[in-house]
């Protein structure tokens, strides 16, 4: 049986119980689950599901079949074909971390993304951590990203620094490997 | 992925404990510089030593910047001077002394080491001149550093060269009477020196080492300082089995930083790594304290008994932690107990809680040995030399490094205050034994016969 690619996203409040009915759905219309993964961010559920769907099978119909299933769980999903033509070709790069302290207030990240996204820089992984409890002074932004090789290193250094006191943030970046090799044996 | 503890645990190190590696040091081989005539020797030094650490400086920096981690010392270490430049007299001696004190300012490194000799077993010709140029080489020079091997397990201690030092120090500090004696903080003294140490005062290149050497200095005592305080708070139940734990843990952490960045260094200098000396190394900025860890352990001060005990564990711990994280592991790596470099450590000193005799006790379960300690400018030659032997003793009989950084403070007596500056820091004076005590032993001369290797207690 020939299968073609689907990215599903599914997005709701989480409970026990989402990815059991997801599975299930794409089992009974004979689909293969390729990858997959999830997070909790607050309440919320999030999983991105990438998935062999039978050629025959429109994807309006899975995305139906799936909302049938999901919606009286209050989940939403999205189902999308995956393009091989359409994936992004990384350059090379180095990965740095780059971490940034200071009072919550709005445009931080859109701030310093602009930046990362001007340089051609790729963000891997992004999160929040919160240190200091319900200080909004100790508000941490980790970004994991890949520095293309070929941009000028000094310019996107100091382009980063100079948005981040613009924005009151300390910031720091700092190349991968100095975690891994102080955390991991 | 990398967890959210790992990356704030390490931000936290670097932001508020001082994680830094404290020095990459460039060994430069100068044995093929060897000459007749000391003006082709010394420019032959220079070049080489210049073209090779050129870029040592801004390497690391850009390096640093890499990692996030600053380098705060770049240096060179060179052959031992004695060897490379046997043929000459004295005052050519302080030729090159100019000429390395040159290079490291056409470079950009903060100190030179190298202008050295290793006489544990005699003296050479070379040695003689080099030893008796060290009081005008270290007063007219601000960047070279000296050092003089007297004694190893396997030579026995040769008291001649022991009585020279004395006598070399006094001169030295005289030279330098307008600055504390300040040559004398450039001068160790040494028994069993190892070739590959990073650290000044002491770093030479020695015989069996490769051309050119990346050495690095890890430091940390802030870091474990803060660990230790850290588990403590959190747990108050500690034992000083979970405690050793939590410092050999910290000491792989910081260890892994120095050879990290040491062998990017390296590779972008095209050079050799050598090793990472993991020496717990203090500078004076509070937080940055040897010292300040014996607190965090119970004990009201450096210097109080059970001080002895504490360095002990303190420092096994840290050689157990950093021999896991790196394969290369050389120079002295041990906890540095330097009195004027260590904020804590000269407070202790001046509070009468470390006086001479417990450091000298100390430094038989610690590297480095009598480092930085400030004395009165009237001790003798003699007493000097009297105090090196003992020194030299606990190295010789323990099969381990041990070393004198002793400074007369010209002028100045117990209790007063010395200044050396910058990295070197101040020092409360100690008191030293007054009068002629000594002098009818030292004077004896000879070599102490090297001590058995069986009959262990």
């Amino acid at each position: 049986m020939d299968l073609k690619k689907v990215v599903i996203c599914v997005l709701g409040s989480d409970r026990p119980g989402i990815v059991a009915s997801i599975s299930k759905v794409l089992y009974e219309n004979q689909c293969n689950i390729e990858d997959v993964s999830q997070t909790i961010l607050q309440s919320v559920f999030a999983g991105v599901f990438i998935a062999g769907v039978p050629e025959e099978m429109p994807l309006e119909v899975l995305s139906q079949r799936l909302q049938e299933r999901l919606g009286p769980l209050g989940l939403a999903a999205l189902v999308r074909p995956v393009s091989a033509q359409q994936a992004y070709d990384p350059p090379p790069s180095e990965p740095f971390v780059v971490i940034t302290i200071g009072p919550d207030r709005m445009g931080l990240v859109a701030g310093i993304t602009e930046v990362m996204a001007r340089f051609g820089v790729n963000i891997t992984n992004l999160r929040a951590a919160f240190r200091g409890g319900t200080d909004p002074q100790r508000n941490v932004m980790i970004y994991e990203v890949d520095i293309p090789l070929a941009i000028d290193q000094k310019a996107f250094r100091k382009a980063l620094r100079e948005r981040a006191q613009a924005l009151d943030l300390d910031l720091s970046l700092q190349h991968r490997d100095i975690f891994q090799a102080i955390h991991r044996v | 992925m990398l967890s959210d503890r790992e990356i704030l645990s390490t931000l936290e190190m670097l932001r508020n404990e001082h994680l830094d590696v404290r020095t990459v040091t460039l060994g430069v081989s100068l044995f093929d510089c060897a000459a007749q005539d000391v003006g082709i020797f010394c420019d032959a030094v220079h070049r080489k030593t210049t073209s090779l650490a050129q870029r040592l400086v801004d390497t690391c920096n850009e390096v640093g910047e890499k990692f996030g981690i600053p380098v705060v010392n770049k240096r060179i270490a060179v052959s031992p001077i004695a060897v490379a430049a046997a043929p000459f007299q004295t005052e050519e001696m302080i030729a090159i002394a100019h000429t390395l004190d040159k290079a490291a300012r056409d470079t950009g490194v903060n100190f030179i080491g190298g202008f050295s000799a290793l006489v544990e077993k005699g003296f050479t010709g070379g040695d003689l001149c080099l030893i008796e140029a060290i009081p005008e080489a270290l007063a007219q020079t601000e960047r070279v550093c000296a050092s003089i091997n007297v004694a190893s397990t396997r030579a026995g201690i040769n008291m001649d060269a022991v009585y020279l030092m004395g006598q070399t120090l006094k001169e030295a500090a005289a030279k330098t009477a307008h600055a504390d004696g300040i040559a004398c903080a450039k001068l160790c003294v040494f028994a069993n020196i190892p070739q590959d140490i990073p650290f000044m005062a002491g770093a030479y290149l020695g015989v069996g080492e490769p051309d050119a050497v990346i050495n690095v200095g890890v430091s940390g005592p802030g870091v474990v300082r803060k660990a230790i305080d850290r588990a403590r708070k959190n747990r108050d139940s500690l034992d000083l089995g979970q405690l050793a734990d939590i410092i050999k843990r910290t000491a792989f952490k910081v260890t892994r930083v120095g050879e990290l960045i040491g062998r990017e260094v390296a590779r972008r200098l095209d050079v050799p790594f050598g090793v990472v000396d993991l020496s717990l190394a203090p500078t004076p900025n509070v937080g940055d304290s040897v010292g300040e860890i014996f607190q965090s352990l119970g004990l009201a001060s450096i210097g109080v008994p059970g001080s002895t005990a504490l360095l002990a564990l303190l420092n096994d711990a840290v050689k157990k932690g950093g021999a896991f994280a790196s394969s290369y592991v050389g120079g002295l790596s041990g906890a540095f107990i330097p009195v004027s470099e260590d904020l804590n450590i000269a407070q202790a000193a001046a509070a009468g809680h470390l006086s001479l005799e417990k450091l000298e006790a100390m430094t038989s379960v610690c590297s480095v040995g009598l480092d930085m300690v400030a004395l009165p400018g009237d001790v003798s030659a003699e007493t000097l030399a009297a105090l090196i032997a003992d020194e030299m003793a606990i190295g010789v009989i323990n099969k381990k490094t041990t070393a004198t950084r002793l400074i007369p403070v010209p002028g100045k007596k117990a209790g007063d205050k010395a200044f050396f500056g910058g990295l070197l820091g101040e020092a409360t004076i100690m008191a030293a034994p007054k009068g002629d005590l000594s002098s009818g032993f030292i004077k004896l001369g000879g070599r102490i016969p090297a001590p058995t290797q069986s009959l262990i207690n």
